[in-house]
């Protein structure tokens, strides 16, 4: 398994982003669903190493991220594109991508090669000379996602990566995502269901910094059947179903966040 | 949960080679240098340069140590650079915070050290270069010129170090304190120590106030390079202090991320105590210092061939027909020095102890601005008599306000008082006397010679003279009343008792 998580949870204050939190994955697409505030940002910061959790265990790519050894080994692997993508105005699209590339640590002869090949495989080959100030949003996105698949991740965490996306380049991205699906474990964590129903295999479902589904998309439009939820789309009312059903159990220690704590690992 | 696919495996990940964290970290570097925001403030600062730092010095006479009075003795060169560049420093060091990117580069294998490092590197990198552009053009500019003697290298690089070090800090500010408003708090920091720094510095040529980069007090000896080489002692001390506070800046950059690993955190402790040693010992070290005849001298630091003088061919003229030999630096103003010496060696012409030669001595260091001791009097000495002159001692003409006229004054007056046999002191009533004669036998006036006494770079004996009235000047009035014979006649029987002090001003004709 790529990612072991048992019992996880992170707190801040006295508030739980995440609130015990346990999941297994191995290579494929996972989709992370739920409203704001559940929790799935700051689920994706602590498997991304940057969040150490409160309590529970987490174990990435086979290794323990709390020690300093395989944390360093799990962030060679890791590919990951942040909620709110910071970036450096000044930096060309390339150049953006290689100083990641170079931060993961990858062999220096290697990342030439393999900045092209992610600016090209998010469609930015043409703009790779532009300055990131000069992007629109949705190639400031695709810029972040190219500097998150340069170094070929075994972990691929992606939050809201297709916000800001025209159709256009959604489809073209859920295709990336389900190539990179086959060899890696890629997390996507979204408010888009047909994200999830077009490119993931798995998807889990957070509410209150719990995960209250787990299954395949099948399933979860299962749910939906016949349960008078609200919804366009099949997803979408078993996204409803399952929200409304977790909602009626009194919750018993959390109320989530997704603000961001003052500690890191790093 | 379980989201379990079979998938093909993975190819064997590339181990980095042993070369590849320098290759990566001179990438990292290099894409830093491309993007930093320091060089499109550079212009501003070589502008500010021209004006503060090259144009007033532009004024002064063609020798190094007066050139670079201001701009390096009194580090106006890096308080042209320091507050900007500590801004900058503090602007990218921010970067991270202000641009959100902190979990990106968190999340990457390199610690972010390493990122930070690289990114002040750039920083530097511009800044010490274009301090070292500065300096080097207007270098360039005082070799052109043929401005004489060896520059002050030394000065030039505790500049250079004190760039690196406002970098280092202001980077720090921009660390700790990822704001908008952490560059414009850097710069005004930097400034205020500068400022502070240079006031301090007025006031103390001894303890710790010397390892101030901007005292002036110690730095700039009246020969230095001319005659004698600069001194490296108080620049070695302040370079060990600004690199110690640019290394304990960047070391404290490792001890905030926690998760870089122990050993990481170990190496950021050693470096930042290592930082903080080095800028102790430095201060440690200049509350050993003392003065010497050519500079600050550091008994730890201190390399006795650096008190070596320079050995040279002098440049001589004739003034009364008496060979005046100077160094080949201050050739252009042998003219002056001959026209002033002629009229008091003719003044003196036949007399017992009337010297058949003057030559140039190294002028002695008083101390800077802060504690001054006051010039250097002349002396004759030696069979046959030389007068020896610390002519570098004097205001050269055109140096800090001084002009032609009043350098041959302040010569004749000093010849004259050596001549009397008046030492270092003020000399007896008689020998005042006697010296205000000839002084204005060699064209001085009696009226106009306590004013020419009370200037600037003659020894404490001239800056006790009174008005030219009183019993002295009256004698010195009866003295050069009488008929040049006369007087010349007097003067050889009276000169031995005058010279030992056993002459009274009532002995006088």
């Amino acid at each position: 398994m790529n990612i072991e998580l048992t019992d996880l949870t992170r707190r801040f204050g006295r508030t739980y982003a995440v609130a015990g939190v346990s999941m297994e994955a191995g290579p494929g697409v996972f989709g992370l669903l739920g409203p704001n505030g559940a929790g799935k940002t700051s689920l994706l910061r602590m498997m991304a190493t940057v969040l150490p959790p409160t309590s529970g265990r987490m174990r990435l790519l086979g290794r323990d991220p709390g020690s300093h050894g395989p944390r360093r080994e799990i962030r060679r692997r890791l590919g990951y594109l942040p909620q709110n993508l910071g970036y450096y105005p000044g930096f060309t699209v390339a150049e953006f991508v290689e100083y990641f590339a170079l931060l993961k640590d990858m062999p220096p002869g290697r990342v030439p090669r393999a900045v092209a090949a992610a600016v090209e495989q998010v469609g930015l080959g043409d703009k790779a000379k532009a300055k990131l100030r000069t992007l629109s949003g949705g190639m400031l996105r695709r810029a972040g996602i190219a500097q998150a698949i340069v170094n070929d991740p075994e972990l691929l965490l992606l939050d809201e990566p297709t916000a800001g996306l025209d159709p256009e380049q959604r489809v073209a991205f859920r295709a990336i995502l389900r190539g990179l699906g086959e060899r890696a474990t890629v997390v996507v964590s979204t408010h888009l269901v047909e994200d999830v129903g077009a490119a993931c295999s798995q998807v889990a479902l957070m509410d209150a910094g719990k995960v209250v589904f787990d299954g395949t998309p099948g399933e979860l439009i299962a749910r939906g059947e016949g349960s008078g939820a609200a919804g366009d789309a099949p997803l979408e009312r078993g996204y409803s179903a399952v929200l409304a059903a977790a909602r009626s159990v009194p919750a018993t220690r959390s109320a989530a966040g997704t603000q961001r704590g003052p500690e890191t690992w790093a | 949960m379980t989201a379990a696919t079979q998938a093909p495996a993975r190819p064997v990940r590339a181990r980095a080679s042993r070369l590849a964290p320098p290759l990566s970290f001179l990438r990292l570097l290099r894409i830093e240098l491309r993007r930093n925001a320091m060089p499109w403030l550079l212009p501003l600062i070589a502008a500010l340069f021209w004006f503060d730092s090259y144009r007033p010095s532009t004024g002064q006479p063609p020798l190094y140590v007066l050139r670079t009075f201001w701009n390096m003795g009194q580090g106006h060169t890096f308080i042209d650079f320091g507050p900007f560049v500590a801004g900058v420093a503090a602007w990218m060091g921010s970067r991270d915070g202000r641009r959100r990117t902190a979990d990106l580069v968190t999340g990457t294998a390199r610690p972010r050290w390493t990122a930070q490092l690289a990114t002040w590197g750039a920083t530097a990198i511009w800044a010490i270069g274009g301090y070292l552009v500065c300096t080097g053009v207007m270098f360039a500019v005082y070799a052109h010129q043929g401005v004489q003697g060896q520059p002050p290298w030394w000065w030039v690089a505790v500049g250079a170090t004190a760039v690196a070090a406002f970098s280092a800090a202001g980077f720090a500010v921009g660390v700790f304190w990822p704001s908008r408003f952490a560059a414009p708090l850097a710069a005004f920091g930097g400034f205020l120590a500068l400022i502070m720094s240079s006031q301090t510095g007025f006031h103390d040529n001894t303890g710790w106030a010397l390892i101030l980069p901007t005292n002036s007090n110690g730095n700039f000896q009246a020969d230095s390079g001319l005659l004698y080489p600069w001194l490296p002692d108080l620049p070695i001390a302040r370079i060990m202090l600004l690199a110690g506070i640019a290394i304990a800046a960047l070391g404290l950059l490792g001890l905030r991320d926690r998760g870089d690993g122990p050993w990481l955190r170990w190496l950021a402790v050693a470096v930042t105590a290592a930082g903080v040693a080095a800028a102790g010992t430095a201060v440690g070290l200049v509350t050993t210092a003392r003065l010497s005849a050519d500079g600050i001298v550091i008994p730890a630091l201190h390399d006795a061939a650096s008190d070596r003088p320079f050995s040279y061919t002098p440049v001589c003229g004739q003034a009364a027909g008496i060979p005046v030999c100077v160094n080949p630096a201050y050739r252009r103003w042998l003219p002056d020095v001959t026209a002033a010496l002629g009229p008091v060696f003719r003044e003196v012409a036949g007399l017992p102890g009337a010297p058949v030669r003057a030559t140039q001595v190294a002028a002695v260091y008083n101390g800077g601005e802060a504690g001054s001791t006051g010039g250097q009097a002349a002396t004759i000495g030696g069979r046959p008599p030389v007068l020896s002159l610390a002519i570098g001692a004097l205001g050269l003409p055109g140096a800090f306000g001084a002009t032609a006229t009043l350098f041959a004054d302040q010569l004749q007056l000093l010849a004259v008082h050596a001549f009397v046999g008046a030492g270092a002191g003020v000399g007896t009533s008689a020998q005042q006397a006697v010296q205000a004669a000839l002084w204005q036998g060699a064209g001085v006036a009696f009226a106009a010679q306590p004013q020419v006494m009370s200037t600037t770079g003659l020894p404490t004996f001239a800056q006790a003279a009174a008005p030219a009235t009183g019993p002295v000047y009256a004698a010195a009035r009866r003295l050069a009343a009488l008929p040049a014979a006369a007087r010349q006649a007097w003067l050889a029987t009276h000169l031995a008792a005058l010279r030992s002090g056993q002459l009274t001003l009532a002995q006088l004709p």
